[in-house]
């Protein structure tokens, strides 16, 4: 098509409160069209889809992570009211120092060993 | 190449989209093929004929992707899409003028000259080529209006609706749009 004849195409078209569809229909048919490469479908759906299939396994290993941490922390309470029975089995009572395993000599003993006399 | 699968050629719009939640891929795909070339004109009209205008292609499809579960049915499928596509081209240019606002003093709402070969009147010259660059030199609020109206040929009501402006607003950017493309295209 004509370049004058072009322009004058546009500017009908632009025209008016509604659409002149016989000008648009000419500015297509001079060429006027657009489109994106032909995978464009397939390259969308892979982004889409590989998002998910990540967002799937990030999801899979915090909850594993937190089904270990939780028996781990279960262990670890376990063990530490293990500690406490036994040590008021064994001492008649209980308290920070004997739970931390602090005697009345800790203080001179740490000196000893940091003095080395 | 994504091809329309059988199963959903017949297929409208509110079944792809209950099979593209359910996380049916060929669902999915059957939408971006039917309303690609609408993205396109939207994405490349506003842009220019770029690669990375095919990236912001897929941005709206994925974004359309991920508010599936929020489409009711109240305004046909092509509308909503439509209206992504405009706000992710709005906010790339908004972008891409704050980038370019760093390292200029313009505001950017001056026509822009864009190099366009010089050919004789009675020369045939390549018409998208033409039109691409004639509606990147408009500015972005008048282009977006010319683009709906010259590339989608919707309506002043439709385009209205899709931009969420009253039609007296849509009526007047068209007027003075189209007094821009005037003079843009006196001097291509």
């Amino acid at each position: 098509m004509k370049k004058e004849k072009l322009k004058e195409l546009i500017i009908k078209s632009l025209s008016g409160e509604e659409p002149d569809h016989d000008a648009l229909r000419q500015l297509e048919e001079a060429g006027v069209s657009y489109s994106f490469s032909d995978d464009f479908a397939e390259k969308v759906v892979n982004r889409i889809y590989s998002a998910r299939q990540s967002e799937v396994i990030n999801v899979d290993f915090l909850s594993m992570f937190n089904r270990a941490f939780y028996r781990i922390a279960i262990t670890g309470i376990a063990a530490i009211i293990l500690l406490l029975v036994s040590l008021y089995i064994s001492q008649g009572s209980l308290s920070i120092d004997s739970f931390f395993g602090l005697g009345d000599g800790f203080e001179e003993s740490i000196l000893c060993v940091l003095t080395g006399n | 190449m994504q091809k329309h699968d059988p199963k959903y050629v017949q297929a409208d719009d509110m079944e792809l989209i209950k099979a593209s939640l359910q996380g049916d891929r060929l669902a999915f795909g059957e939408i971006v093929n039917r309303y690609k070339s609408m993205v396109a004109r939207t994405v490349k009209g506003m842009l220019g004929d770029t690669v990375f205008a095919e990236d912001l292609g897929q941005e709206v499809f994925i974004k359309l992707y991920n508010s599936l579960s929020e489409f009711r049915g109240e305004s046909k499928l092509s509308t909503y899409i439509q209206k992504i596509a405009v706000n992710i081209t709005l906010n790339e240019i908004k972008r891409r003028k704050r980038f370019l606002s760093m390292f200029s003093h313009s505001d950017g709402s001056e026509i822009h000259e864009i190099d366009i070969p010089d050919t004789d009147d009675e020369e045939r010259i390549d018409a998208r080529e033409l039109v691409t660059k004639a509606l990147q030199m408009v500015e972005p609020k008048f282009r977006v209006i010319l683009m709906m109206r010259l590339l989608q040929g919707y309506s002043t009501k439709e385009t209205a609706e899709i931009l969420g402006l009253p039609i007296g607003t849509v009526l007047s950017r068209l007027s003075r749009g189209q007094e821009q493309m005037k003079k843009i295209l006196k001097g291509l």
